[in-house]
C-alpha cells in the first residue's frame, strides 16, 4: 500500500492505496465521486477526463499513487464554475447529449478548450474534441452547444490556466521546480548534466558512442519472399547462403542444442528419449516481456539434407499460445571463388492464439524477418567458422521477437487505430 | 482492464533512478504514462516495479546553449505546445506537438517518453530525427550522448539499456532563416498515422533532411547531403522514392505512395 495526500474538488484527501489504483478508480470507488465514467479504461474514449493541477488528464491510465500532492477536479467539483454553467446549459439546449455516459469527460474537455481558444470553426472544433468519443454519436449537438459557447468568449469571465502557473512536466511534478515559480519559462539548470554536455559540445569533440554490433561476423543477405496468412496461419519463406560445405552445415543443423543457441532468446532442455524436445523462448518487445515454454519435435531428413522442426509452447503471464514449424533445406552451390558453399531455404510458419490473436493483420513481418534471418545466418556462420568458442552474442531481435512484433502490430492497427494514442 | 499489481518508487534523482533500475531487471521507468498507461492496463506490459521519473528536477531542465537547446526528458507535448520556453526550432517543435494525439494525452505525455517508447509511428521520433536531435542516456556506467538516428534500432527497439535513464533530448538551434515542415495522415485526427513525413532544411548549417515515418520498422532518413539531394529546395523527390522502396519498410505502392504524399505535405508546409 502507498500513502497518499491529494486536494480533490478543494478538499484535501488522504488515504492509503495499493500502486496499480488508477485515479478513476480511487474517485469512485474510495471517494464514490461517480461522475468521473470508466469507458474504454485504457485511455482511449475521454469519458474519464478530470483536471489535475488545472489541467486536463486521462484519469484512467493516471496511477493515484502518482497524484501524491496533486490537486485533482472532478466534473463534481465545476458546480460553482461559471464557465461550466452555460456550457452546461448549452448542452442542454442543442441536446448535445444522450445517454449521457460520454457527458463528463465532455464538458471538462470542451471547458478547456474554450478556455484556451476562442475562433474556432466547427470542423476544428471535431478536431480539438477528437479525443472524447461519444458513443450515441451525438457530435452535432455537441459541437453547436461548444460553437454556442465559443461565439461568447468575449462576454464570459474565462477561468485562467493552470492551478499552478504553466509547468514543463507532468503534474504535479517536482514541488520545486514548479510551485511558486513566477517564471516557469525560465530554464532550470542543471549543474552536473549541463556541464557534462556544455563543455563536451563547446569543444565538439564529443562524439555519439558507436552503435553496439548485435550479431557477430560476417553479414549475411537473407532475402524474404512473400509473407501470406492462410488460416490463421502466417507463412513466409527466405533464404540465405553460408560459405561453408553442405555437410558442415548439416552436421550443425542437426544438432538441435547448436542450433538453438544461435536463435537468440532460445534455451533447449536436454532432449527426451522419445526425440521431443522442451525449452523454453525468452522474448523483447519494448517494455512487453514474455517467456513462452513448451515442446517441440524435430524431424531429419538426411538423405534430403531437410529438417523440419515444430513445436508450441505457450506464455502464462499473457495467457497466449504461439504454434510453429521452421522447415529447411540445404542445397550445394558453387561460390564465386569456386569453393562449396550451401544455400538455406528456410519455410516458416506461425500462429498465435489468445488475447493477442484477435486484431488485423500485420504489416512489420516481412522487414523484420529479413534482419531476424540476418542474425540467424550470421550466428550460425560464425558458429562454423570457429565451432569450438564461437561466441554468440545476443540479438535484438530473435523469432520470439518478431511473433510479438507481430502481436504489438496487431493490437495497434486492432485497438489503438480505432480509438487512441500513446504519449 | 486493471494492471497487475506492482511495487512504486518514485525518485528524485537521476541517479537514484538508476540505482532503482539496476537493482531490478523488471523494473520500468513511467513518466507521462500515455503509451505505458494502456499497456499495462491491458496487461501487456506486467512489471514488478514501476518508476516514476516525473518528480525528479533534472528532467524538466532547459539547458541553453550556444547551438542548441537540451530539453528535460519529462517535457511534456504541452508545454512544447503553448511554448513555455525559448523554442529553438522557430516554432516547429510546437506545430508538431499540436498535432500529437488530444490535449489530455498532450499534458501528461512526455518528449522523452515517446523517444525511449520508439513507436515507429509517433511524432517526435520521426520530427526530431529530421531535426537531428541528440538523446541523453545516463546509467551505472555513466553519461553517453547518442544520436537519435542510432539510437532507434526498429520499432520499439533502442540503445537505451535496461538499466539506462534518457533524460534529455538535444536538439540544434535553427537559424533564422531554417524551414521545417511536418505532416502526417491518419484515419481519425488524433491517431496513430499511417504516414508521417517531416522535412528540415537550414542552408546556413548545411543541413537538408527528410524523414518517412510510420514505417514497418524504424523511419526512413534521409540525408541530403548523402543522397545528393543538391543544395535547391524543395528537393528533387525521385530519389527520395527510390530511397524508400529499397528501404524494404514501406510495404507495397500503396504504402509508398502515401509515404510520399506525407513527405509532399511536409514539405509544403515548409514553403508556407
Amino acid at each position: 500500500m502507498t500513502a497518499i495526500t491529494l486536494t480533490v474538488n478543494g478538499q484535501s484527501v488522504s488515504a492509503e492505496i495499493t500502486p496499480r489504483t488508477h485515479l478513476a478508480d480511487f474517485l469512485r470507488e474510495h471517494l464514490l465521486l461517480t461522475g468521473t465514467h470508466i469507458g474504454c479504461e485504457h485511455g482511449i474514449c475521454g469519458a474519464c477526463t478530470v483536471e489535475i493541477d488545472g489541467e486536463i488528464a486521462r484519469s484512467c491510465i493516471t496511477y493515484a499513487a502518482g497524484c501524491d500532492g496533486a490537486e485533482i477536479r472532478t466534473i463534481e467539483g465545476f458546480d460553482d464554475d461559471k464557465l461550466m454553467a452555460r456550457l452546461r446549459q448549452a448542452f442542454s439546449e442543442a441536446h448535445a447529449l444522450q445517454c449521457g455516459y460520454c457527458t463528463p469527460g465532455m464538458l471538462i474537455a470542451a471547458r478547456d478548450l474554450i478556455r484556451r481558444k476562442g475562433g474556432l470553426s466547427g470542423a476544428q472544433i471535431r478536431t480539438e474534441m477528437s479525443g472524447n468519443l461519444c458513443r450515441c454519436t451525438g457530435y452535432v449537438g455537441i459541437v453547436e452547444a461548444m460553437a454556442r459557447v465559443m461565439a461568447e468568449r468575449a462576454t464570459l469571465d474565462l477561468p485562467s490556466a493552470s492551478v499552478r502557473g504553466a509547468r514543463l512536466g507532468p503534474a504535479p511534478g517536482p514541488a520545486s521546480s514548479t510551485t511558486g515559480n513566477a517564471k516557469p519559462a525560465a530554464p532550470h539548470r542543471s549543474l552536473a548534466a549541463s556541464a557534462n554536455v556544455g563543455s563536451a559540445s563547446a569543444r565538439g569533440t564529443q562524439s555519439p558512442p558507436p552503435v553496439a554490433p548485435t550479431t557477430k561476423g560476417r553479414r549475411i543477405k537473407v532475402e524474404v519472399g512473400s509473407v501470406e496468412e492462410v488460416a490463421g496461419k502466417t507463412r513466409l519463406t527466405q533464404s540465405f547462403v553460408l560459405e561453408h560445405p553442405r555437410d558442415a552445415v548439416w552436421q550443425l543443423m542437426a544438432d538441435a542444442q547448436a542450433v538453438a543457441t544461435c536463435m537468440p532468446g532460445m534455451k533447449l532442455d536436454a532432449p527426451l528419449p522419445d526425440g521431443r524436445v522442451t525449452g523454453r523462448m525468452e522474448i523483447a518487445l519494448g517494455p512487453i516481456k514474455a517467456s513462452f515454454a513448451g515442446e517441440g519435435t524435430i524431424a531429419s531428413f538426411p538423405a534430403e539434407y531437410r529438417q523440419v522442426i515444430s513445436g508450441k509452447g505457450g506464455d502464462r503471464k499473457s495467457s497466449s499460445s504461439a504454434a510453429g514449424e521452421v522447415a529447411y533445406r540445404l542445397r550445394r552451390e558453387t561460390g564465386p571463388s569456386g569453393v562449396e558453399v550451401t544455400r538455406v531455404d528456410v519455410e516458416l510458419g506461425y500462429s498465435l492464439t489468445g488475447p493477442l490473436a484477435q486484431f488485423s493483420r500485420s504489416n512489420m513481418v516481412r522487414a523484420l524477418v529479413s534482419r531476424i534471418g540476418e542474425s540467424f545466418a550470421q550466428n550460425l556462420d560464425a558458429k562454423l567458422s570457429t565451432p569450438e568458442d564461437a561466441e554468440i552474442l545476443s540479438a535484438p531481435l530473435s523469432m520470439g521477437s518478431l511473433i510479438w512484433r507481430v502481436a504489438f502490430d496487431r493490437l495497434r492497427t486492432g485497438v489503438t487505430r480505432v480509438f487512441g494514442r500513446k504519449s | 482492464m486493471k494492471p497487475v499489481a506492482f511495487d512504486y518508487e518514485r525518485p528524485h534523482t537521476i541517479e537514484g533512478a538508476v540505482g532503482i533500475l539496476s537493482g531490478n531487471s523488471d523494473a520500468k521507468i513511467l513518466a507521462g504514462g500515455q503509451t505505458l498507461g494502456p499497456m499495462l492496463n491491458l496487461r501487456l506490459v506486467q512489471p514488478t516495479l514501476i518508476v516514476d521519473v516525473t518528480r525528479i528536477p533534472d528532467l524538466t531542465r532547459i539547458e541553453e546553449e550556444e547551438d542548441a537547446v537540451t530539453l528535460g526528458a519529462c517535457i511534456t507535448h504541452a508545454a512544447i505546445e503553448d511554448s513555455r520556453f525559448a523554442d529553438p526550432s522557430n516554432g516547429f517543435l510546437a506545430e508538431v506537438a499540436r498535432g500529437i494525439a488530444y490535449r489530455a494525452v498532450r499534458t501528461r505525455g512526455t518528449i522523452g517518453g515517446s523517444l525511449a517508447h520508439a513507436d515507429p509511428a509517433a511524432d517526435w521520433l520521426s520530427c526530431l530525427l529530421a531535426v537531428g536531435a541528440e538523446v541523453l542516456l545516463t546509467g551505472p556506467r555513466g553519461k553517453r550522448r547518442v544520436a537519435l538516428k542510432e539510437f532507434v534500432r526498429g520499432a520499439l527497439d533502442t540503445e537505451l539499456a535496461p538499466d539506462e535513464v534518457l533524460d534529455g533530448v538535444r536538439i540544434p538551434r535553427f537559424s533564422r532563416k531554417a524551414r521545417a515542415g511536418f505532416a502526417k495522415i491518419c484515419r481519425k485526427s488524433g491517431e496513430f498515422a499511417d504516414a508521417i513525413g517531416a522535412v528540415v532544411h537550414d542552408s546556413d548549417r548545411g543541413v537538408l533532411q527528410l524523414v518517412a515515418g510510420a514505417t514497418r520498422g524504424q523511419p526512413i532518413l534521409i540525408n541530403g547531403e548523402a543522397e545528393g539531394l543538391g543544395a535547391s529546395f524543395p528537393p528533387p523527390l525521385e530519389p527520395v522514392r527510390e530511397k524508400l522502396k529499397q528501404s524494404g519498410l514501406v510495404g507495397d505502392a500503396y504504402e509508398l505512395n502515401i509515404h510520399m504524399a506525407a513527405i509532399k505535405r511536409a514539405i509544403a508546409n515548409a514553403q508556407a
